[in-house]
Order: structure tokens, then C-alpha cells, then sequence
């Protein structure tokens, strides 16, 4: 809501700057988001009589005027056609002047002809559409010599205030005013409504009638009647207004309904009586098929929902909203009805959404008009429209209003505002803040009766004066104290996420945080097949953009996408994870939300001044060990081939802890890759951190104090037989005292082994609890274990 | 053919002398010790001399064995100082050795946590020092934790699709961490003092908008909380995270869930007479707050009566942004390591 100062200070008398004011009426809660100055933009532009006038000897459609300023006489070539006779006055921007738009005005030779500055139109100064005629100043209006932006009034101020959805009664200059008026102390001003009597002419009633359907939807409706009237332009000190508010002038009688709105927050609307048929108006919700051209020249067609104004017709406006082209006031009107009402804000709500048409009418509507100021805003326009427009206001006024507003009345404990702001506040003080906001008090033992105004309809409870007293009073007043609960923490936080974040970060990835949702096309990327769970993502219902589609089933659908990103930009070595949720369909209302964390690593290993060769699979499964590692679990990994879609067949593992299954990880495969615009071999894992199986806390196993003996087998054996079926076998019926053993090397080099097979070098740690073991009974036990192993993989010992 | 003690003495002797002499010569340890075992072993000169003590007569021969031990003495003392030396040569030659020590060190795999999740711990923890456990709840909602429950009007434009995203199943994204306070009230009773950190969502993408971001709401609950709690808590936070001490000052507002409602401003850490980020006010709006409004409380089954709170929210990418200097708000969410890496 635009504010301008002159009209505010109109209304409310105020000695301090702008600047203040804003700042106070910020921490009070309308917060100044802006403060403009008018009239700064023109300098050097006077007011100047016309003395003579001559043509120009070259050009015929250029007049040379002489001006006189009071000070000095100059003779200015003037190109347009309306310059007037000696005496009228002119506005003569000056050599040296500076205009709207920075443009700077000088001496110039036009056909010949020096031009001491020029004459200046409307538009030239910013001040109107007319770039066609200089401006003529009205008797009155300015003196000679005296600057063109004080004499026109273009000096103002005016302050870009927002107002909260609850304070509806802030959307009118007169709103702000008391608000104002309640931070400095100072009464309002009510504007002038004294019409000028009509001259005996017909009461309203006779020429008008109004109807109201639905009184919940319309609880009040007033109609005004004004005759005699004559269509022009508004006088400039109000079209300066309405411009400064965000509104373009039309004429007389429209301006008046809108200055007023802007004055006193009620939404008017003038109809050219003569075209209402019947004088009629009848308020009642629309009938199917019923169409209705707004002012906007868009064809509507409301629902049952929607309020219309109706003639003996049919609708002539959309209650609250905008009205119709049909009665529109025009040119040749002469007689307006003119509606001040008041409507329900939700209904009104609802329909400037439906049509998606916002008014300054429907935004006030929106946030409820005080329907006790409709009257007063009646007799404020009507008063105008006779002043300006040379109107004579019927008597009487047509008001429809079945149950009138009775003002909210509310206990207050004075004890309760003590209690709640902690600032030990007297009763009087708490009484004096209310009264300044126009608040009726009465108080009674230990409890004030305060009856809220009409306008205020946001005071509906104890708290909502609470706070009143608290703005105020000013809460930079308000000590800053700790709060004394004790609260016993319920029960902690989930601390394996984070646990998981800075293993992640130790093993050398980076943190990522990718959206949560995701786009199809991502997610069928990564070729979950039918009927897995990650397959079937949830639907945004109303996406801005495509990649916000989809909640996402994986991390990897944009965790792959952010390595995309970092390739595209000319990083090499990528590692990133991210722990998060993901969104699986429950057969309930809410879907689950499982904690995942997923990596992805691409590139080059970190090596010691040069790079330790590519990246591969066993880099990856390298991070999840430690990550288990870490969590103190023991994970087992199987070849998970086909498993999930978008790992490569043959460089995939399932990812098991205590028999449970939490993920997958592996090459991407290169369809993934290819459809997510990945040009290189990339490695990936993916884990349900909440499928992790719950652990009791590690207990200690004592170490053996005796030597552990050391042995090696080495061995050639079919190439397709994995680590793991050798660990099988040793494990199935392993020797007494073998305490550790681990595969040293695996080598396919062809030369270096058979056709089909490779080699494997395992190491065995033998070790007993009670005594130290002898060679020969480890070469034993040994020798018994490789011969179990050489015959159960069909292995042959090198 | 008898030999005498003082001649086989003379050979011990002799022995003795030569040893030294022998090994000072030899640059090896191994190449010492097996020459130390050669003179002590049952084929060394020792035992070659011992051989014959049967020779000697009987009252001799203990004087023998003296003169024998001697000598064997005198082989280990001068073979620990041959070690000795050869060490000490050692460590010399070894202290010679030189590297270029402005080569760069062998990398460890260096990674790195998210700058909001270093924030959104840091402020946890300065929260957890007042006493405040990290909540947390579902990022799909319910229409009612999300809105009804906090009081949000059902024609409120907060929940219009243009602002709220909704997804199928008549659920939303939830635009706000205070379903989190709802669900924690709803299972316990108060006292409360819990901070509710995560992503929300607003179909906001611009510019200075993410659709996604993370926020940090508190809620303290018990009898006698007033606004002037409020402010100390917040006071207490500003000065752990910007390491010194701010002003701070409430704004009146309006929220539907909170009465008294306020935007919260602090005091501009970074300039003393305005600049960009205050825009040149002196204050920085930091996040909204106010005391628990008790349509909420009686939605929750709490009495207004008894208990009284309050609550505020704030941007963590806002706080990460005035603290660290991040200036886009897109950057948390690319995953681009140029922007992750920094931190």
C-alpha cells in the first residue's frame, strides 16, 4: 500500500520526518518496505506569464512565445498548438533544467532560432499523458516565478507500506493515519463529507431499489444517488494522487470512487444509473449460463459461487471484484448509483482466484472492509463527485443491512499481558496503550473490558490485545531472559546419519544436498525394474519445472546428475555422497521416508604427485567397507547381478549386513550413464541406512598373548570362482587354532597362468589362546587346509 | 710335552690384542658378530687355547680358566664398542640424508561435509547447550500438521498450490518445520524444548528463492514462558554464532500460528554505518518468531491456560549466507565441488 505523506499528514497531524515515521511504523508492524520522493527529478522549471506570441518566420506549426518569470523575459520556441493568450501562465523549463528521465534542457537553435528552454507539456514533466499541449495552469494554481514542482504540488513523499494479511484496515490512507496516530499519541481527522445540499431534489429511493439474496455473502448495501453530473478530467492535485498510489485517472467520477478507497479503505463502485434497468440492483449469487464482460473487456462466466450485482437485466458486476462493462460510467453520464458494500471475504476470495483476476476492490474485500464505514465513504465520494464533478447528491441513501455489526468486546487480565510479554506493566500503562488505538476501556476489579472498532476485526481474543499492548509499548523495551524449563530430552536424535556423513567425508567423498524431487526421466535412468520399490515414484501434483516432478526413490537420480555437473565443468576426479530421504509409496497417506546414502566416484585415484591409476570398482566397495568399518558392522557382499538396473551386470554386489539387504554397489552401467550424459566409467553405491539392522554395543574379546604363526598358499584356479567361495571353504570346518586369513593377491595375466584360470595367493594367521603353537603343528593343520582347498575349487597348487 | 700357564697365558693375550685389530676393520654388524662368534666358538682360538688346559698342572689350571674368561670379556667389550662405532658411523651417514620437504605431502582421501550441514549442526549444538533436542519429522505432510493444526486458515493463501507444492494422496511438501512441533506436542507433554531442523518447500525459484531450503524452528513450552524468553534465547544464539555479542530487535508481525507475532531483525555484523546486506538499515531480518498462539495449543491438547511458549524459525542457507558470504542460493543444491570444496 502506497502512502503518500501529504495526504496522510491530512488526516493525522505529524511533526516528524518520514524517515522516523517509517522506522516506528516498521517495529509496530507496518513495515515501510520503501520511501520514494516525488518531485526531485524536476529542477529549473518555473512558472512564467505569457507576453506576447509570434510565428516562427521558418516553420509554421512553431509559434515563438515570450515568457516572463518574474526576473527575466526570454522568447521561447514553442511547437505546440495550444499556447495561450498574454496572462495565462505556462510552465518554462529554464537553460539548465533537468527534467524526469535525467533529460537536461539547454539552449538550442530551432530553425534559425535561439530557444532559451522550451515550454513543457504534461508529459514532459511526469506529471500526465498529454505530450501533445504545454500545461496551462488553472487560476490559482501557482505564482509567477515560483518552482513548477512546488507550484503543482509534485513535492511529496511516499512510503511503500506492507501491510499483514490481518490488518485489512490498513489498506486506506486512513488506516495508516491511525495507526499513526497511535504511535505518536495524536487523534485523527476524519475527511471532510459535508456535500453541498442538493436543491430539493428527488430522494434515492425513488429512483433506485435495492435487493440483497444473500445477506451472509453481502451483509451490507448501500446505494447513493447523484444526478447533474458532468464527465471531465479530475483536477491535477488528485490525479497526482491517484498516480502516486499505482492508479491511472480516468475521470472525475471514477477517480472519486477510487481516491476514496485509497482514503478510507472502502472499495466503491459508481454505476450510470441510467443504464442499471429499473434502478434495481438485486445482490444474489449467479445462475448457470449467466455471462458478465468485466471493465477489463473479458467475458466471464461465473459459477454459483460467485456474488453478482444484478439489473432488472441481469449481472452488471462482479460483487467485490470489478464491475461491468454494461453500466459503466462514461462520457455521457450524468447520473451515477453509487455502491458502498460489503461482502464476504472468503466468498470474494475465492472468486478473484477462480478468474484469476485481482482488483484493488477484491484485495481490500480479501481481508474484510469495515461494513460500519461504508456510509461514511458513501458520503465522502458523493461529497466529491458534487465538488468536482458539479454533482447534486439525491437525498436519502438506500441500506440494506439486516444485522448490523456489533463491536467485539474482550476480557482482558491485565495480569495475563504481564505474564506473557515479562515486562512488569502497570494497569494504567496497559489502559493507555489500548486507548490510543481508539480501544474502549472499562475497567472492573482485576479485568479490563475493552470494545474493539469496528475496523479492527483482527481483535477477536485476550492474546489479540496482548500483542496490541506489546507493539505499542514497543518490544525493544522487552528484556532478553532465558527460559528456566527443564526438559529431560524424550528421546535423542538419530545420530546414524551423521555418523554416516562424516565417515563418508573421511573416506574422502564430498557432501552433496540435491533436491528431493526429481524428474521421470532421471529415475527411469536408472532402470529400476518393474515392481521394485524405486520403480513407482510419487507424483508432485503441481511441479514448476519437469525435474520437480517426481519424489525421488534413489539419491543417485540427481547425485549422478550433480557428477554430470561437475564433468560438464571440467572436473576430473569426482567423488560426492549424500545422505537423505527418499519417498517409497506405503499404502498410507504418508509415504516412508528412509534415510539412504549413496556415493558416486569417477576419475582418477589420489596418488602422490601424480594420479594412483582410474578409479574402479574395488575404490568404491573400498568406501563402504570403511563406512561399515566404521559403524563397528560387518557387511558381506555378494555378486548382485541384475539386482538393480543400474549397476553393469558383472561389477555389481548386494550389500548384506546381519542377513538384511541394504543396497548395491558398482559400475553404473552404461545405459544409465548414457541417458544421464555421463561420457565415462563412473562407480556407484546406494544403502537403506534405516533397514541397518539394530547392534548392541561391541563387547571385548581378550587378544591372544602367544606368537601367531604366518602361512601362505599359492594356487591356480578356475578364473569365474570368486573370493568369497574360497573363504566359504576355508570357513566350512576351519583348523582349531586358525585365527585370520585374507586373500593377498588375484592375477589373470595371461603367461602368468593357464588358459581359464588364475592366480590367488591367501595368507593364514594360525594362533592359540594357551600356548605358543609349534611348526609342526601348524604345517599340519596348514597342509590340511590347502589339501581341503585344492580339492574342493579343483585348484592346483603353484 | 707340557705347556706352562704363563705361555698359554702369553696366547690369550696375544688373542686379546689382535681381536681389536681384526675388527676394526670389518664395516658390516653381521660381518662383526661372526667374528666375534669365530674367536668365542668351540673352533676360536679361546677354545683352541682351553684345549689344552689338561696339560697344565692342576693348581694352574683355575688360573687358566681366569685369564680364558678375560679374554672373552675383552671380545665382548670390544666387539659392543665395534657395534657402537659402526652405529654411531651409521647414524652419521643417515643424518646426511636430505628431501625436498616443499614437495607436497602423500595425499589421505580428503572430503568434506556440506556447509549446511555444518551449520545445521553448529546451531544445534549452541541450541543444545540451552537445553533444545533436535526433532525431527517427515518431509511429506498432512494438511492438518502442516496447516490446520498452526492454525493457517483453509483459504489462507499460504496454502494455495501456487505457494505449497501437494502430491498425490491429498499430502503436501511441507513448507515449514512446524508440523515437526506439532507432532512433538501431540506425543509429549510439556515441558517442550526442542529445535526442529530441515528442508521445507515453496514453489519460490528465482533468483533469491530455492524451491527447497532448510530451515531451523525452536519451540520452548512450559508455565511462565515469556517474550522476553524469547529474546534471551535468540540473544544467546546470535552471540555463539557470530561470535560476538548482537543486538536484536522484534519487528510486530503476523503469523497465524504465533500472537504476539514478530520478525525478528539482528543487528548488521558486518558494517558499522550500513551496507549491501542490510541494506544499509544497520538490521538484518534473520527469521519470524513469536509466542505460541493457543488455537495451536488447544489443537494439541495443551491448555493456554496452564502453559504459555514460544517459537521462531530461520533460514539456514540465510544464516550460512551472512556468516560464510554464500550470495546464491542455487549453489547449496548444484553439488558442484567448486562451491563444496571451499568448505
Amino acid at each position: 500500500m502506497k502512502i503518500v505523506w501529504s495526504w496522510l499528514r491530512e488526516l493525522v497531524d505529524i511533526d516528524e520526518a518520514p524517515e522516523r515515521v517509517a522506522d516506528r511504523m516498521t517495529l509496530a508492524g507496518f513495515e515501510v518496505e520503501g520511501i520514494d520522493r516525488l518531485g526531485d527529478d524536476i529542477a529549473g522549471v518555473v512558472v512564467a506569464e505569457v507576453v506576447s506570441a509570434r510565428p516562427h518566420p521558418r516553420a509554421d506549426k512553431l509559434t515563438l512565445v515570450t515568457v516572463d518569470d518574474g526576473g527575466a523575459r526570454a522568447e521561447v520556441v514553442c511547437g505546440a498548438p495550444n499556447v495561450p493568450p498574454p496572462g495565462q501562465r505556462v510552465l518554462w523549463a529554464r537553460p539548465g533544467a533537468r527534467l524526469p528521465g535525467g533529460r537536461e534542457i539547454g539552449r538550442r537553435e530551432i530553425h534559425g532560432v535561439a530557444s532559451p528552454g522550451m515550454l513543457c507539456s504534461e508529459a514532459e514533466l511526469g506529471i500526465g499523458p498529454d505530450a501533445d499541449g504545454i500545461v496551462v495552469l488553472a487560476p490559482g494554481e501557482g505564482r509567477v516565478g515560483e518552482d513548477a514542482a512546488e507550484a503543482l504540488g509534485l513535492r511529496d513523499v511516499v512510503l511503500d507500506v506492507s501491510v499483514s494479511a490481518n490488518r485489512g484496515d490498513g489498506l486506506g490512507h486512513l488506516g495508516i493515519a491511525r495507526e499513526v496516530g497511535a504511535l505518536y499519541g495524536r487523534k485523527v481527522r476524519l475527511p471532510d463529507t459535508s456535500a453541498p445540499p442538493g436543491d430539493a431534489d428527488d430522494d434515492v429511493a425513488s429512483l433506485a431499489s435495492v435487493v440483497v439474496d444473500d445477506p451472509v455473502a453481502c451483509p451490507r448495501y448501500t446505494a447513493r444517488g447523484i444526478v447533474g453530473l458532468r464527465i471531465g478530467p479530475s483536477p491535477r492535485w488528485l490525479r497526482r494522487r491517484l498516480e502516486a498510489v499505482g492508479v491511472r485517472p480516468l475521470s472525475n467520477v471514477v477517480d472519486v470512487t477510487n481516491y476514496v478507497m485509497f482514503e478510507l479503505g472502502q472499495p466503491l463502485h459508481a454505476f450510470d444509473l441510467d443504464r442499471v434497468a429499473e434502478g434495481r440492483i438485486v445482490v444474489r449469487r449467479a445462475r448457470a449460463g449467466e455471462r458478465l464482460t468485466t471493465l477489463d473487456g473479458q467475458e466471464r462466466e461465473p459459477i454459483a459461487d460467485d456474488l453478482l450485482i444484478c439489473d432488472a437485466r441481469g449481472p452488471v458486476a462482479l460483487a467485490g471484484v470489478m464491475g461491468g462493462l454494461l453500466s459503466e460510467v462514461e462520457a455521457g453520464t450524468t447520473r451515477v448509483l453509487l455502491e458502498a458494500a460489503a461482502f464476504d471475504p472468503r466468498m470474494v476470495r475465492r472468486t478473484s482466484r477462480r478468474l484469476g483476476l485481482v482488483s484493488e476492490s477484491s484485495l481490500r474485500f480479501e481481508r474484510g472492509v469495515d461494513e460500519a464505514g461504508a456510509v461514511f465513504a458513501s458520503a465522502r465520494a458523493a461529497k466529491l463527485m458534487a465538488e468536482l464533478a458539479g454533482g447534486r447528491v439525491l437525498r436519502g441513501l438506500v441500506d440494506v443491512h439486516p444485522k448490523p455489526l456489533r463491536p467485539t468486546v474482550i476480557e482482558l487480565r491485565p495480569k495475563r499481558v504481564r505474564d506473557i510479554l515479562g515486562v512488569p506493566l502497570e494497569t494504567a500503562a496497559i489502559v493507555a496503550d489500548l486507548e490510543v488505538l481508539g480501544l474502549g476501556v472499562d475497567e472492573a476489579q482485576d479485568l479490563l473490558v475493552v470494545t474493539c472498532p469496528t475496523w479492527r476485526k483482527d481483535l477477536e481474543r485476550e492474546i489479540d490485545l496482548v500483542e496490541e499492548v506489546g507493539r505499542v509499548h514497543g518490544y525493544e523495551a522487552i528484556p532478553g531472559t532465558l527460559p528456566m524449563t527443564q526438559a529431560a530430552p524424550e528421546r535423542g536424535a538419530d545420530e546414524l546419519p551423521e555418523k554416516v556423513r562424516d565417515l563418508c567425508a573421511a573416506a574422502g567423498l564430498g557432501e552433496a544436498i540435491c533436491y528431493a524431487f526429481t524428474s521421470p526421466a532421471r529415475l527411469a535412468a536408472l532402470r529400476f525394474p518393474q515392481g521394485h520399490v524405486a520403480a513407482r515414484a510419487i507424483a508432485v501434483t503441481n511441479p514448476m519445472r519437469e525435474d520437480q516432478a517426481v519424489m525421488r526413490t534413489s539419491l543417485l537420480a540427481n547425485l549422478l546428475d550433480a557428477l554430470r555437473h561437475n564433468l560438464a565443468h571440467g572436473e576430473t576426479d569426482v567423488r560426492l555422497f549424500e545422505v537423505g530421504s527418499v519417498f517409497l509409496p506405503s499404502g498410507r497417506m504418508l509415504p516412508d521416508e528412509p534415510t539412504f546414502v549413496a556415493g558416486v566416484l569417477c576419475g582418477e585415484r589420489t596418488g602422490w604427485l601424480k594420479p594412483d591409476g582410474p578409479i574402479d570398482f574395488y575404490d568404491a566397495k573400498g568406501v563402504v567397507e570403511r563406512l561399515f568399518a566404521g559403524l563397528g558392522r560387518d557387511a558381506e557382499f555378494v555378486p548382485a547381478r541384475s539386482e538393480d538396473g543400474f549397476l553393469h551386470p558383472g561389477l555389481a554386489a548386494a550389500v548384506r549386513v546381519a542377513d538384511v539387504h541394504l543396497g548395491v554397489v558398482g559400475e553404473v552401467h552404461p545405459e544409465t550413464r548414457e541417458r544421464l550424459d555421463i561420457d565415462r566409467a563412473c562407480f556407484a553405491f546406494e544403502l537403506n541406512l534405516s533397514r541397518l539392522p539394530a547392534a548392541e554395543p561391541p563387547t571385548f574379546r581378550a587378544f591372544g598373548r602367544f606368537p601367531a604363526v604366518l602361512r601362505d598358499v599359492s594356487f591356480f584356479v578356475d578364473e569365474a570362482t570368486p573370493a568369497s567361495r574360497v573363504a566359504e571353504v576355508v570357513r566350512a570346518d576351519s583348523p582349531a587354532n586358525l585365527v585370520r586369513f585374507r586373500v593377498l593377491e588375484d592375477y589373470r595375466e595371461k603367461g602368468r597362468v593357464p588358459p581359464g584360470k588364475k592366480g590367488m595367493l591367501w595368507s593364514f594367521t594360525y594362533q592359540a589362546d594357551d600356548r605358543t603353537l609349534t611348526d609342526e603343528e601348524v604345517d599340519a593343520a596348514h597342509e590340511a587346509l590347502v589339501a581341503k582347498l585344492l580339492a574342493e575349487l579343483r585348484a592346483e597348487r603353484r | 710335552m707340557s705347556v706352562t700357564v704363563e705361555e698359554l697365558g702369553a696366547e690369550l693375550a696375544e688373542i686379546g690384542s689382535r681381536y681389536p685389530r681384526e675388527i676394526s676393520d670389518l664395516q658390516t654388524e653381521q660381518a662383526i658378530r661372526a667374528h666375534k662368534a669365530r674367536y668365542l666358538g668351540k673352533k676360536g682360538p679361546i677354545a683352541e687355547v682351553m684345549r689344552r688346559l689338561g696339560q697344565l698342572p692342576a693348581a694352574d689350571r683355575p688360573k687358566l680358566g681366569v685369564l680364558a674368561n678375560r679374554a672373552k670379556d675383552l671380545i665382548e667389550a670390544e666387539t659392543d664398542k665395534a657395534l657402537a662405532r659402526l652405529a654411531d658411523r651409521a647414524r652419521a651417514a643417515d643424518l646426511l640424508r636430505q628431501l625436498d620437504v616443499t614437495l607436497p605431502g602423500r595425499p589421505l582421501p580428503g572430503g568434506h561435509l556440506h556447509i549446511l550441514t555444518q551449520v545445521r549442526r553448529e546451531i544445534a549444538a549452541i541450541f543444545g547447550e540451552l537445553g533444545f533436542e533436535v526433532a525431527t519429522g517427515p518431509q511429506v505432510e498432512t494438511d492438518w500438521n502442516n496447516f490446520e493444526a498452526l492454525a493457517i486458515p483453509p483459504d489462507h493463501p499460504a496454502r494455495d498450490d501456487s505457494d505449497t507444492f501437494y502430491v498425490e494422496g491429498n499430502a503436501l511438501l511441507r513448507t515449514h518445520t512446524s508440523p515437526v512441533q506439532i507432532r512433538t506436542m501431540l506425543r509429549q507433554k510439556p515441558p517442550v524444548k526442542i529445535i526442529a531442523p530441515g528442508v521445507v518447500y515453496r514453489r519460490d525459484d528465482d533468483a533469491t528463492h530455492s524451491p527447497m531450503f532448510m530451515q531451523v524452528e525452536g519451540l520452548c513450552v512450559d508455565e511462565g514462558i515469556r517474550i522476553s524468553d524469547l529474546k534471551g534465547t535468540l540473544l544467546h544464539f546470535l552471540k555463539r554464532f557470530f561470535g560476538k555479542r548482537l543486538g536484536l530487535r522484534f519487528r510486530a508481525s503476523y503469523f497465524p500460528f504465533v500472537e504476539p507475532g514478530v520478525e525478528v531483525d539482528m543487528q548488521c555484523a558486518f558494517c558499522t554505518g550500513g551496507c549491501r546486506l542490510c541494506k544499509r538499515t544497520g538490521w538484518i531480518e534473520i527469521g519470524g518468531a513469536g509466542m505460541v498462539d493457543p488455537k495451536v495449543f488447544e489443537n494439541v491438547g495443551y491448555d493456554p491456560e496452564k502453559v504459555s511458549g514460544f517459537a521462531f524459525g530461520m533460514g539456514i542457507e540465510r544464516m550460512t549466507m551472512l556468516r560464510h558470504g554464500v550470495n546464491d542460493i542455487k549453489l547449496y543444491y548444484e553439488g558442484d565441488l567448486r562451491f563444496l570444496r571451499q568448505f
